[in-house]
């Protein structure tokens, strides 16, 4: 194979691509197009492309009945500590795991990686029930707590597996300074595990940002609403005003997609290193 | 000395892990006896539970109405899903792996829908579906079909839901264009010096040389769609027909709206068991296809 045909475009290749990739973006350009009309013309058949008069003041009608800062502040109420919890915990994990030679460790990290393929929902009664038990079922408690227990099996193993490619020297110079573990892992290698520590970060807040099955189960006030739950409620009452849905829509996927365009390089990392390494 | 050493190192070691071993206990293994127990009482949680034995069992496997629905329509959903998505992100990733410009621009586009939340997308793809004035059914009239109720009848609605779940699957796609661009060029040449062609490079280089990552993929996206929740509940609520009241819903309803936790608890052991034994089959079958490099 020559220089030449290495620098080549594939044509038919590029072609179909950037179809599909018209398509994979169409629904983010029907959703903020659709957000922008008048209702009559939204219900045009057959539909225009673009809105003829940009309706702007879409959003501030909607918010009127759809508040999206209260939800915004109930969902970072929740994912803020969350993140911490996850963090913090899985961190202290991954180090144990990739670092200290002790009894059982074995036992333990099998056990968390076959935590990792245990499906979540099959849980949610007994949780639910324990939960009311101790009177805490209603609320944010039970959303916020389990992130601070270990943060999920496959955090902690994302975590060890980076810290298992920083080579030892740096822990064991500071081992031999006289430096406890606690300070090795956060003075000495937290900088350098920073990568997996955003992808951590990002991954988390995706989750959390997404999930509607728990605040159905334990947000029970429309005051704490989480967004998700906020805009399912909302399409379920407002069944036909998709101008306003879409509006709502577009306010609840702004916050996911901008961290996404901020820190993109990371997501790609950080899924790259979840799909590939395990 | 070096054994105090090292039973200082355990004591931190635990004390490290103590957030995760209580996680594993608190979430994972009491959760999952306390499923057990539950599943064997009748619980409607205002009054105190009462033993009825496997009862619950038994009505879901007769007179439950839902149960056997659901299991079918979790099976469909989740293999579609996974088959569709696995067939779709192989796609695009090896036109992405070909010499066209733009590459990370492209891949950037396709990954973009797993980060919007599904809830977010379930009401976007439920405007586009919808049947009156949804886009959908206007590109079908210009090919000249008929309007389709996508989400309103029981053939549609399921392959409508696994369309938007594959949409948010830009992470596989990121994920195998990892893959194929670290397959070594040499093994490809080498195929190419012995007048292999294009498939032969395909069939006997990049699949083996991708099959652990397919693997992990396929087992991880499996556990994960066959808890789908929310584009059912946000769109659908089950219908039409129960066509879409997936096992999680069927939990969520039984537990939650109607109050028969011991009912829900049995559902949800059964949908243990079933997941159980499906990552069970796909280990299984594993071997006769997954390739090792130096295995």
């Amino acid at each position: 194979m020559t220089r030449q045909s290495m620098h080549r475009v594939n044509v038919p290749v590029t072609i179909v691509i950037s179809i599909l990739a018209i398509a994979c973006i169409f629904p983010f350009f029907w959703m903020l197009r659709s957000s922008f009309m008048s209702n009559l013309e939204i219900n045009r058949y057959p539909p225009t492309l673009l809105p003829t008069l940009w309706h702007w003041e879409n959003y501030p009608q909607t918010l009127r009945t759809f508040p999206f800062g209260r939800y915004l502040l109930n969902t970072l109420t929740i994912t803020v500590p969350a993140l911490l919890g996850t963090l913090l915990t899985s961190t202290l994990a991954a180090y144990t795991f990739a670092r200290l030679n002790f009894r059982g460790k074995k036992f333990w990290f099998m056990m968390v990686i076959a935590s990792m393929l245990m499906p979540g929902a099959v849980t949610i009664i007994p949780i639910f029930l324990g939960w009311t038990q101790l009177g805490l079922s209603n609320g944010y408690v039970p959303l916020i707590v389990p992130a601070f227990l270990g943060g999920g099996g496959f955090n902690i193993f994302l975590g060890r597996q980076f810290l298992l490619t920083i080579p030892r020297d740096l822990d064991e110079a500071a081992y031999i300074d006289g430096a406890g573990h606690a300070r090795i892992l956060f003075q000495v290698l937290l900088p350098l595990i920073k990568p997996v520590l955003i992808s951590i970060f990002l991954f988390t807040f995706i989750i959390y940002w997404n999930d509607l099955l728990g605040p159905l189960i334990y947000i029970t006030r429309n005051q704490q609403n989480t967004i998700a739950q906020g805009l399912a409620n909302f399409r379920a009452g407002f069944g036909t005003d998709y101008r306003a849905i879409m509006a709502a829509c577009t306010m609840s996927i702004a916050p996911s997609v901008a961290l996404y365009f901020i820190g993109q390089r990371y997501f790609i990392e950080g899924i790259v290193l979840s799909g590939l390494k395990a | 000395m070096k054994s105090s050493r090292s039973r200082r190192t355990t004591l931190v070691a635990y004390l490290f892990l103590t957030p995760a071993i209580l996680g594993l206990v608190f979430i994972t293994v009491l959760p999952l006896l306390g499923v057990v127990g539950i599943s064997l009482t009748h619980w409607s949680g205002l009054v105190p539970p009462t033993y009825i034995g496997l009862d619950n069992y038994r009505d879901i496997f007769t007179v439950d109405p839902y149960f056997a629905r659901s299991v079918v329509a979790t099976l469909y959903f989740a293999v579609g899903a996974v088959i569709m998505g696995t067939l779709y992100a192989f796609f695009v990733a090896l036109m992405l792996n070909q010499r066209i410009p733009g590459r990370g621009f492209f891949r950037s586009v396709f990954f973009l829908p797993y980060v919007v939340p599904s809830v977010g997308a379930s009401v976007v793809w439920g405007w586009m579906y919808e049947a009156n004035f949804g886009v959908f059914n206007y590109f079908l009239s210009l090919f000249g079909f008929d309007k389709v109720q996508w989400l309103g009848n029981d053939i549609t609605a399921t392959p409508s839901i696994i369309a938007l779940t594959v949409w948010g699957l830009g992470n596989f796609i990121v994920i195998f264009l990892a893959g194929l661009q670290s397959v070594p060029t040499s093994y490809l040449e080498a195929v190419e010096i012995d007048g292999g062609r294009a498939w032969h490079k395909f069939r006997h280089v990049t699949l083996p040389l991708m099959s652990p990552i397919i693997f992990f993929n396929v087992l991880m996206s499996l556990v994960t769609n066959l808890q789908i929740f929310i584009p059912a509940r946000t769109l659908t609520k089950g219908g039409p027909n129960n066509s879409t009241l997936y096992m999680v819903l069927l939990i969520f309803r039984e537990g939650f709206e109607r109050n028969n936790f011991g009912h829900a608890a049995a559902v949800s052991l059964i949908f243990f068991l079933f997941i159980g034994a499906l990552t069970g089959l796909i280990f299984a079958t594993s071997r006769k296809w997954l390739f090792f490099e130096g295995a």
